[in-house]
């Protein structure tokens, strides 16, 4: 059985913390084991991040050491989360004396990085450690009749030479997925397209705009549902749809990818936390 | 027509300022001078499609021009979403979102920061972890409910040690 460690990040466990179950008990059921990371810290991303190149490194830094003492690589289920800790790790690997700056101020708690572990994200748990044909033989419940859009997230694709996840520009893995499991996925205008996510705290007005942009694409192809693979994005698309400046038009269901999958695996709605979701997905989860 | 060329002084298209220069050497702004200013990344940008505010290659072009103090000053570096698309397009390998990174980090130096960044900094630093203040008995009860470990165990002992090393006072600095 594979083993890797969970960072959660910080928002997923607060904000949405039926993706957290929904990774662990689909994981799980396709032969991975999970051991959450205790005692971490925040991998500094889009804040940290802009304002001290050092620090950052040194935060996402301390991450990747805590799961090299554990000697496990990394899942990370957050696209700003894996962004952050493979770029890091990738300046780690080629810049001696940033590393010697983090190793100096890791010494003191016993961590050191050497970079000897991986990060991965989510879709890549999917593609490589478990693989399409392993989940469509573990698909007991197919679906049926039911269209989803397929929403990657910029962090978790981009940039592609850094972060190896998918074709940054024609990204399948998701929807893969959701054809592995009976769905019919389908395309729309500005697949790769942004969420609106990161403008919220400089200027909610445009961050939403863009985010009803992207739903409104979507509604466009006569989609069910979202599939996402970031807590941003999933939040953001859900949030879009509700209050000023949102329509009158039916709401689309938002769901993360593992909480679409389970129930064609034969998990339970209750084991995934689907009764959290804002927009009930129930619709689209009964689609057999 | 009038002979405009000979009573009119030559344009000048010297920067006024090595501000460009000064990116280059920042980690994340070395690609600035491959910039041909196509407009590629205007047109990919989700950002620039929703408000007149901002232009990913005028924004560029200001810096190239050397224009410091109006783009360390203003909002527009920070306007940028990161998503990298425009990246992903740029026929040259301009890393724009890395370059405005470079460009905040001069900015924050500087004492620039928006004060909604400026916020969720000190937070990070000093609970660890971004959502300490929303994290109330209500998530942990749904935490409870679906089997999730309540006690989230973040660890914010590191991220004072950064800010005693790194931020001076508590100030981006």
């Amino acid at each position: 059985m594979k083993e890797f460690i969970l960072y959660t990040g910080c928002t997923t466990p607060v904000r949405l913390p039926a993706y957290e179950r929904a990774v662990e008990v689909v994981l799980e059921k396709l032969g991975v084991k999970l051991t959450t990371m205790k005692d971490a810290n925040c991998c500094g991303a889009q804040y940290i991040e802009s304002v001290n190149h050092v620090a950052y490194s040194a935060m996402s830094g301390r991450i990747l050491a805590i799961a090299e003492s554990m000697d496990m690589d990394i899942l990370a289920i957050c696209g700003a989360c894996s962004g952050s800790l493979k770029h890091v790790k990738h300046e780690l690997d080629n810049n001696k004396e940033l590393r010697n700056e983090v190793n100096d101020i890791l010494e003191e708690e016993g961590l050191k990085y050497t970079g000897t572990v991986e990060v991965k994200h989510l879709l890549q748990i999917f593609r490589e450690d478990i693989g399409y044909d392993a989940i469509k033989s573990a698909v007991v419940n197919p679906y049926k009749d039911v269209r989803l859009a397929a929403h990657y997230g910029c962090h978790v694709t981009r940039p592609e030479e850094i972060v190896h996840v998918d074709d940054a520009e024609n990204p399948t893995i998701i929807d893969r997925i959701i054809e592995a499991v009976g769905g019919i996925p389908v395309d729309y205008t500005g697949k790769t397209r942004c969420c609106g996510g990161p403008l919220l705290a400089m200027d909610e007005e445009v961050a939403n705009a863009i985010g009803r942009d992207k739903i409104e694409n979507i509604r466009a192809e006569n989609a069910d549902g979202i599939v996402t693979a970031c807590v941003f994005c999933d939040i953001q698309l859900t949030q879009v749809q509700f209050g000023e400046g949102s329509n009158d038009k039916p709401k689309i269901p938002v769901i993360t990818l593992p909480q679409f999958l389970g129930p064609a695996i034969g998990i339970d709605f209750n084991s995934l936390g689907i009764h959290l979701n804002k927009i009930s997905p129930e619709a689209i989860l009964e689609a057999h | 027509m009038t002979d405009q060329t000979k009573t009119e002084s030559p344009i000048n298209h010297a920067p006024s300022s090595g501000f460009a220069k000064e990116i280059e050497q920042e980690p994340g702004g070395e690609g600035i001078m491959k910039c041909i200013q196509c407009g590629m990344c205007t047109a990919s940008c989700m950002v620039a499609s929703m408000t007149e505010r901002y232009r990913p290659r005028k924004l560029i072009q200001k810096i190239l021009l050397g224009k410091r103090e109006e783009v360390l000053t203003s909002e527009l570096p920070w306007l940028c979403m990161t998503c990298k698309l425009c990246e992903e397009r740029c026929q040259e390998d301009v890393d724009l979102s890395q370059i405005f990174t470079a460009v905040r980090e001069i900015a924050a130096r500087e004492g620039y920061v928006p004060p909604v960044f400026q916020n969720t900094i000190e937070k990070v630093l000093e609970d660890g972890w971004m959502l300490n203040d929303a994290y109330t008995d209500f998530e942990e009860d749904d935490r409870s409910d679906l089997g999730l470990d309540p006690d989230l165990g973040w660890n914010n002992e590191f991220t004072k040690k950064i800010k005693k090393r790194y931020f001076k006072g508590g100030d981006a600095k």
